[in-house]
């Protein structure tokens, strides 16, 4: 018998090769991750580079078909956020030139301040944002509108910020319980909008930001009952949590680190992979895509749109839940008045931006987040008021949701050639 | 019991539906137009802070009321921009454009007042202009509850017949109800579904612009950053619960705007036992019973919520 199907021993070589560079590639990448969470800026530089390097590598060095196979389409998809971005920031500069303000200025101490000086705040800012843009998402995946995020993040960070002041268990076992409990009594905060929707078809828009109202405005009662008592020293603020629960900090293992940076972005960008499996490659997450595209289609196919309904509204609770838990097990360790408000109304930002596509959440919520931390350091260092990022993000969002505008733009243009 | 409820209530409750019949009326314009108006809330605030501004600076509140109408229709031209035009989702678009409300008005504010949060307040509000219409209001129980209220509220009795009026009655009404049915049979008639829709929309600028004034300037003298506290969305579900009427959203605001006095008097009245924020939420979860109650029995516009295009248009 002929062994001519086995690979010659320079083949094997060789193959041996290209896996260990792909390995040290892959490697060097998550190394300049955990560098780049760790409060090292030009870590990133690794982030970009390597990418490039194993595309690189697996085009066997043809820069040619690199660049046509790999950055082109890239450069493609991105042209159109990249156009929404610059023409947002022309109208906030116009905006500031009006009012007084000297954009330049503004604009350098935003970047320097969001992406270079502060970034770790930006990270501690991107965190609930991935969880609250996740919930927008996976109920935005079957067509249906979590507007009320805001208010399963508060059941979250109540739940927490109670049971945190009173378990006395070891962190490891607690903090995987308190995300459990924090996050299916959030879930359940979404029963009453999924009966409504499912049985009489109340539109979930009213009904979830109703009862996110109702959690906001009720959180001064439960504030109060643990430990923001008018007597006490801090009114409006409760006990703070044990501390054998707060998430590890990065500076405990990376000296460098931002001292208050937690690891709550690794657990975010975890239950991003995880959402971004649900959706795309199980049974449910198929028929809630089904349900998204097309509800008529998917009940002629046999799937039951009421139970997706539910799946997706209370899955959506279970993650706008787990952005209050980890808020509070991470950066705040104890629940204050109004903690924060507005993660709810960023997340859907955050989700309209990256097109509900959960991976691309992660970077959506980073960039935002480093928008809100680039603001705060421009209005302390230039005193331009950071309100002006909320305009700039509002004006970003609506050139990047309103595709169609590109399609009329070049529409015109091209009759006005004809 | 009989201090908890007396005249004075009922007067607190006209007085306190008044942002949200107004809104409610732009609503149901909009909605059977066909276009969903989730921007209302974003819309609201805008008026409340131009309203106030303008009020401020010119000292005059009847400047700052058409400030705010003016303002408001402004802003709700981008959503009918941004739905008619440009065929984006009517939800996403007026979800975006509350985002944008709240930006525009926390910069706005620090750049008027040089601070975030509550406004100088305004030398006279309109609540000042309060009079009693003579003869009328020596009506019993309806003269003090109706005909002696401040402007705007005025101003909403007479929005609520005229546009009970144009739906009803005119051939206008009769085309924007059939842009919500059936826009197609619309077009084909020689009615243009796009201009119904914008002049729908422009309606409803025009009402809760005139709403965010009267809470900024007439219920109140200052502006206070998220002073509408989710009223827009009250008056959508005013409107729904009032099945897409006129007179069916003007009962469903008076209802909430029962709620809510009631919360006021319950919280003056002072129940040690109770905690006085189980009465604030007492305006939503009304809110959440009356979409869940009511919404069976009546029926949405046919085409709400769904974009329109003629050149794809099927049936």
């Amino acid at each position: 018998m002929t062994n001519n199907q086995q690979p010659s021993s320079s083949v094997l070589y060789r193959r041996g090769v290209a896996i260990v560079i792909r390995v040290l590639l892959i490697v060097a990448t998550m190394i300049g991750v955990v560098l780049y969470l760790a409060s090292n800026f030009w870590a990133m530089a690794l982030i970009i580079l390597m990418p490039l390097l194993l595309l690189f590598h697996r085009e066997h060095g043809d820069i040619a078909a690199l660049w046509q196979r790999s950055i082109l389409p890239f450069l493609r998809t991105i042209t159109i956020p990249a156009i929404g971005f610059t023409t947002a920031f022309i109208v906030g500069a116009i905006i500031m030139i009006i009012t007084g303000d000297n954009p330049l200025l503004a604009y350098g101490a935003l970047f320097y301040g969001g992406f270079v000086k502060n970034w770790s705040i930006s990270l501690l800012n991107a965190v609930p944002l991935i969880f609250t843009g996740l919930a927008i998402c996976f109920a935005f995946r079957a067509g249906l509108f979590n507007i009320g995020a805001e208010g399963q993040y508060y059941v979250g960070a109540m739940v927490t910020a109670a049971l945190g002041i009173y378990l006395d268990i070891p962190g490891f076992l607690a903090i995987p319980l308190l995300f459990i409990i924090g996050g299916l009594l959030a879930a359940s905060y979404n029963i009453i909008p999924t009966l409504l929707k499912v049985k009489t078809g109340a539109h979930e828009v009213i009904t979830t930001m109703m009862l996110a109202h109702v959690a906001r405005l009720l959180s001064p009662l439960m504030i109060r009952n643990f430990g923001g008592h008018i007597s006490s020293p801090h009114p409006l603020v409760t006990y703070e949590i044990s501390e054998r629960l707060w998430l590890p900090l990065f500076s405990s293992f990376l000296p460098n680190a931002y001292y208050r940076l937690h690891t709550g972005i690794l657990i975010a960008i975890g239950v991003a992979l995880c959402t971004h499996y649900v959706i795309n490659h199980t049974k449910i997450g198929f028929e809630i895509r089904a349900v998204g595209y097309n509800r008529r289609a998917a009940r002629a196919q046999g799937i039951s749109v009421g139970k997706i309904y539910a799946v997706a509204l209370l899955g959506s609770g279970l993650l706008a839940g787990l952005s209050g838990v980890v808020e509070v097990l991470g950066l705040n360790h104890k629940l204050f008045e109004n903690i924060n408000a507005g993660y709810g109304w960023n997340g859907i930002s955050v989700a309209l931006l990256a097109g509900n596509n959960p991976i691309a959440i992660i970077f959506t919520a980073i960039l935002w987040g480093a928008l809100d931390a680039g603001g705060q350091y421009m209005q302390r260092n230039v005193q331009t008021p950071n309100s002006i990022v909320e305009i700039i993000k509002g004006i970003v969002l609506f050139l990047l949701v309103a595709k169609y505008l590109y399609t009329f733009v070049f529409q015109k243009i091209r009759r006005k050639q004809s | 019991m009989s201090e908890l409820f007396d005249l004075n209530l009922v007067v607190a409750m006209v007085r306190l539906s008044t942002p949200i019949t107004l809104a409610a009326i732009g609503a149901v314009i909009c909605e059977r137009s066909g276009i969903v108006n989730i921007a209302m809330e974003g819309i609201m605030i805008i008026g409340a802070f131009f309203a106030a501004t303008i009020a401020y600076y010119t000292g005059n509140p009847w400047i700052g009321m058409l400030g705010g109408i003016v303002f408001g229709m402004l802003f709700s031209l981008i959503h009918a921009v941004a739905t008619v035009t440009l065929h984006l989702d009517h939800v996403v678009s007026g979800a975006v454009l509350n985002i944008l409300a709240f930006g525009m008005t926390r910069y706005l504010m620090v750049q008027f007042f040089g601070h975030p949060g509550t406004s100088e307040p305004i030398p006279t509000s309109l609540g000042a202009y309060r009079f009693a219409v003579p003869l009328l209001s020596d009506i019993p129980i309806i003269g003090p509850v109706l005909f002696n209220q401040t402007p705007i509220v005025y101003l909403s009795f007479l929005i609520i017949i005229f546009f009970w009026f144009v739906t009803r009655r005119t051939k206008v009404g009769l085309h924007i109800r059939a842009s919500g049915e059936h826009p197609l049979a619309l077009e084909t008639i020689g009615v243009s579904v796009v201009r119904i829709r914008y002049i729908s929309i422009l309606t409803s600028g025009f009402t809760c612009g005139l709403a965010g004034a009267f809470l900024s300037i007439e219920n109140n003298t200052t502006f206070t950053e998220g002073m509408t506290n989710g009223r827009g969305f009250i008056a959508l579900a005013a409107n729904i619960s009032g099945g897409w009427t006129i007179p069916g959203a003007f009962i469903g605001s008076l209802f909430f705007g029962f709620a809510d006095a009631l919360q006021l008097r319950i919280q003056s009245l002072g129940f040690e036992a109770v905690p006085e924020e189980l009465f604030i939420i007492l305006p939503y979860v009304a809110t959440i019973i009356a979409v869940a109650g009511l919404v069976r029995h009546s029926r949405a516009p046919k085409t709400l919520g769904a974009d329109f295009r003629i050149e794809q248009s099927s049936d």
